[in-house]
């Protein structure tokens, strides 16, 4: 359903790629997550394919069209809850704003909101205001205006990058359970290997300047469990590959 | 209400030190100097009563340092430290300026006062908002403007009065004239300030969301700039107060600085002029109480109020 090809950015004419020849597809309901170091150039990768500022050369399709600007079918999730929520506005402000620049009425923008709050487990704290409540919930609000946004796509920019572990486990659960009850397709930006692993089907390690070096298949069981999945002797290989990759000369660009 | 609340605790310091005053006039008074702040209390909801108390103590302690300087001044009169005929005890400016307001004689010029003020305000707001947001969100005017405006800005507003009395004469018009142009500059330049410091996630995340562009002007950036916004206005109401009084004094529009000079030239009547004087500051210091009160209400979500609304 996404499909990048030879996608590249350089952002001063003639000056270094921040993201050179990036090449990937993902298909329908697929979960797929991107890992790569700081400084690989998953900022500028994701700034393209949200449509937010354009490549410099390739092409972005979605369902078949070329992402020139912010797609309707995709939702994005700032690693930066804190900044990326409206501080004068309630929660359930928040969830709703966007709805009506995509046509939604009045009540059906209310149900919309009603529902992704339930979905994220905040359905009782829409009259709060952001700032009232702990990162965990913010980003939970994120992820629940993304969801009434109704996208086939959602876009994360690590997401989970800064709460606790607990807190983490539980958004990671969360995000695979909305995954599968509202039957979109993730792309899910991370540097945490575990966490890559843990939640996605296929991996993709990113090599500077951001091109695709190795696709991982993550070869799981569907179901997936923070105590048991975890523990299978696959999940360590699988993280070990995924390390190697991330660690590997690189050999496919010059 | 303000003149019989402030006068009572002045004789009592008289006779006690300020620091014996202070328990009694603690417990005397929630209303003056809290207006602005009780507003905020009403959001509270459960209120805590240590927290009450602690807000009470707060406001006692600042009390009892009004009335310990007026305390002080007096004695320094009275001992006669200061000259009499030039400062007045102030056991005799309050009365003064209680029978201003008794007699009615207070509005009159407060009102003038009042009315250049909010003219002045009005039209500087009204040319400046909107070309503060230009400004602050178009790249080009910001770049061109930006030396001009560095350079306009610190021409004292008062050089321009004889200019400004050549051109509208010595009335109300100068008088608005003047404090436009004194309260035009820090209204824009936190209106620029505001719009050009709107947070890039913000931007980004309404852009992603399909806003357009005129939606994302007024649902994203001019909330995030009303906090630069409101301090604009309430450096400009300072400013306002103080052209206006200015104007009033060296070119003679009516108003409270007129009622000063007045006052002055009366010669026996010194207590009179100060108790001008106090309405004066009583009126810059309500003027800044209802804005406060207006911005903390407004702006009940920005950081530096969310500690009270909470």
């Amino acid at each position: 359903m996404l499909v990048v090809s030879d996608l590249s950015k350089t952002y001063a004419p003639g000056g270094e790629p921040a993201m050179a020849g990036l090449d990937f597809t993902v298909g329908e309901r697929e979960f797929v997550c991107i890992v790569g170091s700081s400084g690989c150039g998953k900022t500028t990768m994701l700034r393209c394919l949200s449509g937010l500022i354009p490549p410099t050369e390739g092409s972005i399709e979605l369902e078949g069209r070329a992402v020139q600007g912010p797609p309707e079918d995709m939702a994005y999730v700032f690693q930066d809850y804190s900044r990326s929520l409206l501080p004068w506005q309630t929660v359930a402000g928040n969830v709703s704003f966007p709805l009506k620049y995509k046509g939604l009425s009045k009540a059906e923008a209310a149900a919309a909101t009603e529902e992704a709050l339930a979905a994220v487990g905040l359905a009782d704290r829409g009259r709060s205001y952001p700032w009232q409540l702990s990162g965990g919930m913010q980003q939970r609000v994120a992820i629940a205006r993304a969801l009434a946004y109704k996208p086939r796509i959602l876009l994360m920019d690590e997401p989970f990058a800064s709460v606790d572990a607990q807190t983490r486990a539980e958004l990671e659960d969360l995000l695979l359970d909305i995954w599968r009850r509202f039957e979109i397709t993730v792309l899910f930006v991370t540097h945490d290997i575990d966490e890559a692993v843990y939640l996605s089907q296929r991996v993709l390690v990113l090599h500077k300047p951001a091109h695709v070096f190795e696709a991982i298949d993550v070869d799981l069981p569907a179901e997936r469990d923070q105590m048991d999945t975890k523990k299978l002797p696959r999940f360590g290989e699988l993280r070990s590959r995924v390390l190697a990759s991330l660690r590997a000369p690189d050999t496919t660009s010059a | 209400m303000q003149p019989s609340a402030v006068p009572a605790p002045v004789h009592r310091g008289e006779v006690s030190t300020p620091a014996a005053g202070s328990p009694r006039t603690a417990g005397a008074g929630p209303t003056p100097v809290a207006g602005p702040r009780g507003s905020a209390g009403r959001n509270d909801g459960p209120k805590e009563p240590g927290r009450a108390r602690a807000r009470l103590y707060r406001f006692g302690l600042g009390l009892a340092g009004v009335v310990g300087v007026i305390a002080l001044l007096e004695l320094v009169v009275r001992l006669g430290l200061l000259p009499e005929a030039w400062f007045p005890p102030p056991s005799e400016i309050f009365p003064a300026f209680a029978r201003l307001v008794v007699s009615g004689e207070l509005f009159g010029p407060v009102g003038q006062t009042l009315q250049g003020w909010v003219l002045g305000i009005l039209a500087a707001a009204a040319v400046a908002l909107p070309l503060g947001i230009a400004i602050g969100s178009i790249e080009l005017a910001h770049r061109l403007t930006r030396f001009m405006l560095e350079f306009l800005r610190p021409i004292p507003p008062v050089a321009l009065i004889p200019a400004a009395v050549l051109i509208f004469g010595s009335n109300l018009d100068m008088k608005v004239f003047l404090i436009a142009f004194g309260t035009f500059w820090p209204i824009l330049l936190q209106t620029v300030y505001g719009i050009h410091d709107t947070d890039p996630t913000l931007r980004d995340t309404a852009r992603s969301y399909g806003l357009p562009r005129r939606a994302r002007l007024v649902r994203i950036v001019l909330p995030s700039a009303l906090p630069y916004i409101a301090t604009g206005l309430r450096i400009a109401s300072a400013i306002g107060l103080i052209l206006a009084i200015t104007a009033e004094l060296v070119v003679g529009t009516p108003g409270i600085g007129v009622s000063i000079t007045d006052a002055q030239s009366a010669g026996d009547a010194q207590d009179v002029m100060y108790a001008w004087i106090l309405a004066a500051g009583l009126l810059g210091f309500l003027l800044n109480g209802s804005l406060q009160a207006v911005e903390r209400r407004v702006l009940h979500w920005h950081t530096s109020f969310r500690g009270e609304a909470r």
